[in-house]
């Protein structure tokens, strides 16, 4: 008897889509972040922040969405998997929704001109970039299936990870004693760290590309056993 | 939410309804009436006759008489056919029920069973006299067993009357038993012998005991096998080697008698047999409203 | 007809093999290589295994059963799913041989309990039910017989008398959970409780013979669910004891109750496995689909 629990497996997708949907805003946001820090605008930060509403709400529906599913349908197998592999991934959707909120609560602070220094502030709009790349092959990767494209995560992450540190030096060096220097660039920084965190989320989702299709849980890079840079 | 009213039984349809149903309970009075009359007529003749002579004394082959006490009441008869239908009953209901055992518990869907089914179904249609006239060539011209007539051989014939009726009522009885009761007896680790008569036998009970007693009271009122193999005696000796007298028999000769007393005596044996049957009957019913397999 | 079976209040001659082989030889092992899944529950010494092994079996002409192979470990309980007419029942029934009752039908292969082939050509059919028991779908107590006749009946169809049996009533109802709601109410016919407390009853008659094994035939299909969850409440008690081997139709009972499970298809086994495994991430796809719901 082909196809049936039809509504069940249409939840199921619907949860997915719902999910995975939130990448979507979560690359908008991005972009809207990294403009508003580009170019200082204050206004734009605000509504990022505001529009971090919308990206809870959406953690809460997938969320109610799974714990109705998981009581009413009782999913097994590979059914099972991917609506626990999409409780974190919303999970971690939720995280780098958070994320994008500390960057534009920092983006007042950033207001200096010229920039104090210009290569950082080039370096964590590239970081920018990287994690939108990197959310966006998450999402991929999850829709798909692919474990290869979710593994080559790591790579991206591992670029991510040598910009930060590299900001970091910089930071280290352009800093000084002027005070007003300084909270230039300790704000750059933690926004750096932001956009770092936001690539580790990515990376954690593409681990739960991993064990839905193949059932096993590994991380890819294991903080405390770091790949050899 | 359905908007067009639901249709209401039409003139025509109510007519017909009348028609069936009045056409129904003429079909069942007519079917009551030819009942009603028997029993009306056997009231109405052998109610007269009904006293405390009737039961105790042996008809003394008198022809000449207007009252019991010279002709004689139809003792023997009753215990004649007391005896004969016990000895008939022990004979039949034991293989009939055996047979039965063999056609469901063993060879349920086999050859051999729908062969043996058909024969059982052919016996029930053999005319009573069939059986009468089978144990008079063989029993009775050849003398066994020392005397021609005698009553155990009317025993013989009444129980191959019986059998078949026993046979197919408990066969019946046997398939109504869940196959589920089998299966777990089985499961128990009991050999079959055992879960046939454990389990099988003592659940089916209530049901083959009114099935025979059914056969019991059609064997008793049988008459045409009785008088080609037991004839009558007037006297009750009680010995089933002899001659014995039936209540059957008893009625049969004496209905014939020019003598209205005697006919009237006849009328009251008749009476008597339909009490016995009747009773048989209700002794049956009873079990079976109290059985504890819920058919 | 088979000749009267003499009594005897031991049990023939496969049973006494049985115990003196399981008491000499280490436990078998069990199907796949993996680690057990609850550590300590796997064999254990006086614990009883079946091993299956290249078994078919015919209902006439009809070749339902083909080539199952398949290993039962001790005091486990292990459950067979599968859709309807996929042979799950029938490989049951020719565990405890009951197969064979149906007219027409037979089966070939082997069938151990522990080292003895119950298909051997000098086992007692009678032997192997003694210690294999069954319970079945529909509740059925003897309708002739009270609770405590009903829980001895096995015995005294076995032909075993003795002063015991108040003892072993007692027990046997204890160890199905039913002893106290029943205790004032021995001699009251058995046909008269409840649905749940009926199925109970079959159990504690089952386990009143003291068998190795255990086989149940979707015990709790025509139980409502409060009796079906004692009931497999009762399976995991039971198990300390037995080794129970049941047919369900229902997933999520097998995924409770179960410590492996075995799916099967048209007549073939086509997965057997630790139950998380075969409901989190089964190998074979038909077994993944037939617990996904896709077909069956």
């Amino acid at each position: 008897m082909p196809g049936t629990r039809h509504a069940f497996h249409e939840e199921l997708e619907n949860l997915e889509k719902q999910a995975l949907g939130a990448l979507d805003m979560i690359v908008a946001t991005l972009e809207r972040a990294l403009e508003a820090l580009k170019h200082q605008d204050v206004e734009l930060a605000q509504i990022v922040i505001s529009d971090d509403d919308r990206i809870d709400g959406r953690y809460l529906e997938v969320h109610q969405g799974i714990l109705t599913l998981l009581a009413t349908q009782a999913p097994v197998a590979t059914d099972l998997r991917t609506v626990a592999a999409l409780l974190h991934v919303i999970k971690h959707v939720e995280r780098m929704g958070d994320q994008c909120v500390n960057i534009a609560k920092l983006i007042p602070i950033t207001g200096h001109e010229p920039p104090v220094d210009e290569e950082m502030l080039a370096t964590v709009v590239r970081m920018g970039d990287l994690a939108i790349s990197e959310v966006r092959q998450a999402k991929q990767a999850f829709e798909l299936r692919d474990v290869g494209l979710a593994q080559d995560l790591v790579r991206q992450d591992e670029e991510i990870n040598k910009l930060n540190r590299e900001v970091f030096r910089m930071g280290v060096r352009a800093g000084g004693s002027d005070e007003d220097r300084l909270e230039w660039v300790l704000t750059i920084v933690m926004v750096a760290r932001a956009l770092e965190r936001v690539g580790d989320n990515a990376v954690d989702i593409g681990e739960q590309v991993a064990f839905v299709v193949t059932g096993l849980f590994r991380e890819f890079s294991d903080a405390s056993h770091p790949l050899p840079s | 939410m359905t908007t067009v009213p639901l249709k209401s039984v039409s003139g025509r349809r109510r007519r017909t309804d009348h028609i069936m149903r009045g056409l129904i309970w003429a079909g069942a009075i007519v079917a009551l009436i030819p009942l009603v009359l028997v029993i009306y007529y056997i009231l109405k003749k052998g109610l007269g006759v009904i006293s405390g002579n009737l039961f105790t004394t042996d008809p003394t082959g008198a022809t000449f008489g207007t009252d019991l006490s010279v002709l004689g009441g139809i003792k023997s008869a009753i215990l004649g056919t007391l005896e004969m239908i016990a000895l008939a009953t022990l004979i039949s209901v034991p293989i009939g029920i055996a047979i039965a055992v063999w056609l469901v518990e063993y060879g349920r869907g086999t050859k051999p069973a729908s062969v043996i089914r058909y024969l059982i179904d052919v016996m029930t249609g053999v005319p009573s006299v069939v059986f009468g006239l089978f144990i008079y060539v063989t029993l009775v011209e050849s003398q066994v067993g020392g005397s021609g007539f005698a009553g155990w051989k009317g025993a013989i014939a009444i129980s191959l009357l019986m059998l078949p009726i026993v046979a197919r009522s408990a066969e019946v009885v046997l398939l109504l038993v869940p196959d589920s009761l089998r299966e777990s007896a089985l499961a128990l680790g009991a050999p079959r012998w055992r879960v046939i008569f454990r389990i099988v036998l003592p659940t089916a009970a209530p049901g083959l005991l009114t099935g025979s007693l059914l056969a019991v009271a059609r064997g008793a009122g049988e008459t045409a096998p009785l008088l080609f193999t037991v004839q009558a005696t007037l006297v009750s000796s009680g010995d089933l080697t002899q001659r014995m007298n039936s209540l059957p028999v008893q009625i049969f000769n004496d209905i014939q008698s020019p003598n209205s007393t005697i006919v009237d005596r006849a009328w009251g044996a008749a009476l008597t047999l339909v009490a016995l049957v009747l009773i048989i009957t209700l002794i049956a019913r009873f079990i079976a409203s109290r059985s504890r397999l819920q058919t | 007809m088979t000749p009267p079976d003499e009594t005897s209040p031991n049990r023939t001659e496969v049973v006494e093999q049985q115990d003196a082989a399981s008491a000499a030889a280490p436990q078998a092992t069990v199907g796949a290589p993996e680690v057990p899944t609850r550590p300590g529950e796997g064999a254990r010494a006086g614990g009883h295994t079946i091993s299956v092994d290249d078994l078919d079996a015919y209902y006439g002409e009809t070749h339902a059963i083909r080539g199952v192979s398949i290993d039962y470990a001790a005091n486990d309980v292990t459950a067979m799913i599968g859709p309807s007419g996929c042979g799950k029942s029938t490989v049951l029934r020719c565990l405890n041989r009951m197969h064979e009752e149906i007219t027409g039908a037979y089966a070939t292969g082997t069938v151990k309990l522990d080292d003895t082939d119950i298909y051997g050509s000098s086992i007692d059919v009678v032997a192997v039910r003694r210690s294999i028991g069954m319970v079945f779908q529909k509740p059925n107590p003897f309708p002739t017989m009270s609770v405590a006749d009903n829980v001895s009946a096995g015995l005294r169809l076995a032909g075993v008398k003795g002063k015991h049996k108040d003892e072993v009533v007692e027990k046997s109802l204890r160890d199905a959970g039913l002893w106290e709601e029943v205790k004032e109410r021995l001699s009251e016919p058995g046909v008269g409780l409840s649905g749940g407390q009926q199925q109970r009853l079959c159990i504690a008659r089952t386990i009143a013979i003291q068998p190795d094994i255990i086989l149940m035939d979707e015990p709790c299909s025509a139980l409502d669910p409060i009796a079906t969850l004692k009931i497999e409440e009762l399976i995991h008690e039971l198990k300390r004891q037995y080794t129970i081997i049941i047919v369900t139709h229902n997933m999520q009972q097998a995924a409770r109750v179960a410590d492996r499970t075995a799916f099967f298809w048209l007549g073939e086994l086509i997965e057997l496995g630790p139950t998380e495994k075969i409901f989190t991430k089964p190998d074979n796809q038909r077994t993944e689909d037939y617990v996904s719901g896709k077909f069956g």
